[in-house]
């Protein structure tokens, strides 16, 4: 972290089956800094993402996180408690939500604070209605997910990584599932955070998001970073075919 | 459940329809056919009736060749009909053989329901207790003490009529003396050919007393008079030219207590109606449905947990935890439970002696354990593996993330069939009568043989179960319509 990255990606290669979807990434993200990941379909955005917690395993290189330094061939069983340790301070937001169906949106919001850190039940929910008030949905805390749009579930969802106070906030396609009309309210808390300093690292199609919200864009293309810089220099003036080539489906 | 249900039910079908078939003296149909059809239970053992153990499509015994002789004297050839002995009477009431030969005691409660022909046969009961149990001599000591005898017998008679003893009741002869000899019962109380064959044998047993004397008869239908008469009367023949002497001495069975047989004339059916349930029978039978619902809940629980341990090791467990696993869901699965609660209850007795109570509830748990483990699998193929990546990346442990996120969801995938499986294990439960717990369905036997009919009894028993089953279904259908709406 002598740069005062919390991310650093370095030499980073994925090999699923005989595909090398991943072929040597390298990428920073300083504390408080907004990162977009563009790309088509297909090209690794998703698989860098999951790399920043392992959720999935990669083959070459290193990914250091909030102090900790993954490698290739760690496994959920032997290496559990340092993926513990990263995945306590790293947050994510899928596409699909994942909210717990068991679980009410305080439930879903406390369930890791309470298991994990051992935080008060009665400071946990607390703490939860204060989230649920910041992304607007202060009156459903005893609602179930089912119950909810698509775009609350996703609010619930960002909450839910939020209440881990994480250094970093992983979100893949945060608006993909969504019906279009919802989209906004989601993008809208995503903005609202980025504006409040949390360091963020987001995979999506919202190009015209990533210009207003991200620092810095970074597009990747065939498991390669072929660009990268403000949104200003890779989104108007772009010098990567992919990039232009992603551009004019705008 | 069913084996012994459906006789009952279907004898309250049978009883009207049958009875215009049975106007017909039987000996005209035995001699029209030249077969005399005999029933018996070759669970009896040796003497009375049981295979050859040389050649198992043989069947040998005392009984056998009396059968064989009176046949033969009558005109024709014997053929037997296997049938449970406590529902010998029920089973010839219905037309399923023409008479009974198979120790059947003549007493006067089975003389209110059949005809007895002359004995063939006089026994003493002997009550054998253990050798180093000294201070049982007779009856009188057996207040607070667990007996055994066969159920329907002139044994389970002469118990019953005492105050404060406990009768556990069997199905076959050898069970009750291996029962005595690991101490689960305090005493036993049958009939001499049994208790000197399969009883005094073993060393740690000893005789204590005779405690009563009856004699063996055939029994028929009292309708079919003619037949009474020609059987009783080939009876005396082979008595006066000696056959019966010799077929007995064949069998070591004679003894000066046959000579005195030829003086016991027939004993005519006497007139009863059928009994009324009473209510001390009504309470027997409230217990009885206490004792089902007790081992139901508590194998329940043991199988509902073992079911849980059983399909995590199969899931998350290493490879010999996996095989492991596997292998008892298959064994358990795939044999009969009646015969696990007989290996776990006798089978086991040298090496683990379980009271009947809990070797019920422990036989019917670890069979439910292998059906609850795959409905658990179902369950936990079915929580997305999203799941579990959203619990681990916030920073859950892979044995939180099972306890707390995927497991109370499979659990709910699985509780319908689970509420299923406990309809199903409430009647099954009705199995563990042939370790001697007496639960509903055996009471309803034991009843039945009391009011001299099955319909109260029968119609009653299943009543209780469906009061019983009946709430769970529901349960179980208002389950299965609430998780349906859930998306995954």
């Amino acid at each position: 972290m002598n740069n005062g990255a919390i991310v650093r990606v370095r030499g980073l290669r994925t090999r699923v089956g005989d595909v090398e979807v991943l072929r040597g990434i390298d990428l920073d993200v300083q504390r408080g800094a907004v990162v977009a990941i563009v790309g088509a379909s297909g090209s690794g955005k998703t698989t860098l993402l999951r790399a920043l917690n392992y959720l999935t395993p990669f083959s070459h290189g290193e990914v250091v996180v909030a102090g900790h330094r993954l490698q290739p061939g760690m496994n959920e069983r032997a290496d559990a408690a340092l993926l513990r340790q990263v995945r306590t301070r790293v947050g994510m937001v899928f596409q699909h939500f994942h909210l717990f169906p068991h679980l009410t949106a305080v439930g879903n919001i406390t369930e890791a604070p309470r298991y994990v850190l051992g935080v008060d039940p009665m400071a946990a929910q607390a703490r939860a209605l204060a989230l649920l008030e910041r992304v607007g949905l202060a009156s459903h805390g005893h609602a179930y997910p089912h119950t909810l749009s698509g775009g609350q579930q996703q609010r619930v969802a960002i909450a839910r990584a939020l209440a881990m106070d994480p250094d970093v906030l992983l979100l893949d396609e945060p608006t993909s599932a969504l019906d279009p009309r919802l989209v906004g309210e989601v993008l809208a808390v995503i903005a609202d955070l980025a504006a409040g300093g949390q360091t963020m690292v987001i995979v999506t199609h919202e190009i015209a998001f990533a210009r207003r919200v991200a620092h810095r864009v970074v597009v990747v293309d065939a498991g390669l970073i072929v660009e990268s810089g403000t949104p200003d220099d890779v989104l108007e003036r772009p010098r990567n075919a992919a990039t232009r080539a992603l551009l004019a489906l705008e | 459940m069913t084996r012994r249900f459906f006789p009952a039910l279907a004898f309250v079908v049978l009883t009207h329809g049958a009875a215009p078939a049975l106007a017909q003296d039987a000996l005209v149909q035995v001699r029209t056919r030249g077969v005399l059809r005999w029933g018996g239970d070759i669970q009896g053992g040796e003497p009375y009736a049981f295979r050859d153990p040389h050649d198992s499509a043989r069947l040998v015994g005392f009984e056998v060749e009396i059968a064989d002789a009176l046949a033969h004297r009558l005109g024709g050839r014997a053929e037997f009909v296997q049938n449970d002995w406590s529902t010998l009477i029920p089973s010839l009431e219905r037309g399923d053989f023409d008479v009974i030969l198979n120790g059947l005691e003549v007493t006067a409660a089975r003389r209110e329901r059949v005809a007895f022909t002359r004995p063939y046969y006089a026994f003493s009961e002997t009550f054998v207790v253990r050798r180093d149990d000294g201070a049982l001599r007779s009856l009188d000591d057996l207040r607070g003490r667990r007996v055994g005898t066969l159920a329907a017998s002139l044994g389970f008679e002469l118990l019953r009529a005492r105050p404060g003893v406990e009768v556990v009741l069997y199905e076959g002869v050898e069970e009750p003396y291996i029962d005595l000899e690991q101490g689960r019962l305090d005493g036993v109380v049958l009939d001499n050919i049994i208790a000197d064959r399969y009883g005094l044998v073993r060393p740690t047993l000893r005789a204590a007393a005779t405690v009563g004397e009856g004699t063996y008869a055939i029994a028929i239908r009292p309708a079919d008079k003619a037949l009474l008469q020609a059987v009783d009367t080939a009876l005396g023949e082979m008595r006066r030219a000696g056959e019966l002497r010799a077929i007995l001495t064949r069998w070591s069975l004679w003894n000066e207590r046959q000579e005195r047989l030829s003086e016991v004339a027939p004993a005519a059916a006497t007139q009863a109606a059928p009994g009324a349930v009473t209510v001390s029978q009504l309470l027997l039978f409230l217990h009885a449905t206490g004792f089902t619902v007790l081992i139901s809940t508590l194998a329940m629980g043991l199988a509902v947990a073992g079911g849980l341990v059983l399909s995590v090791a199969r899931r998350y467990g290493g490879a010999p935890l996996r095989f492991a696993a596997t292998t008892y869901v298959e064994l358990f699965r795939g044999t009969p439970v009646l015969l696990q609660l007989y290996v776990l209850y006798y089978g086991l007795a040298p090496l683990l002696t379980l009271n009947a109570f809990t070797a019920a509830v422990v036989g019917l748990g670890m069979n439910y354990a292998a059906y609850e483990s795959e409905l658990y699998r179902a369950g936990l193929q079915a929580v997305p593996i999203g799941q579990t990546e959203a619990a681990l990346s916030l920073g859950m442990s892979r044995r939180l993330t099972l306890r707390r996120i995927v497991l109370p969801q499979a659990l709910r995938v699985a509780l319908p069939g689970i509420a299923n499986d406990f309809i199903a294990l409430l009647k099954d439960s009705s199995l563990v009568s042939v370790i001697t717990v007496v639960e509903l369905t055996k009471q309803m036997t034991i009843t039945a043989v009391d009011v001299r009919s099955w319909a109260w009894p029968g119609l009653l028993c299943a009543g209780l179960y469906l009061a019983l089953s009946y709430p769970l279904s529901r349960l179980a259908r208002r389950l299965e319509r609430r998780l349906v709406p859930v998306p995954a």
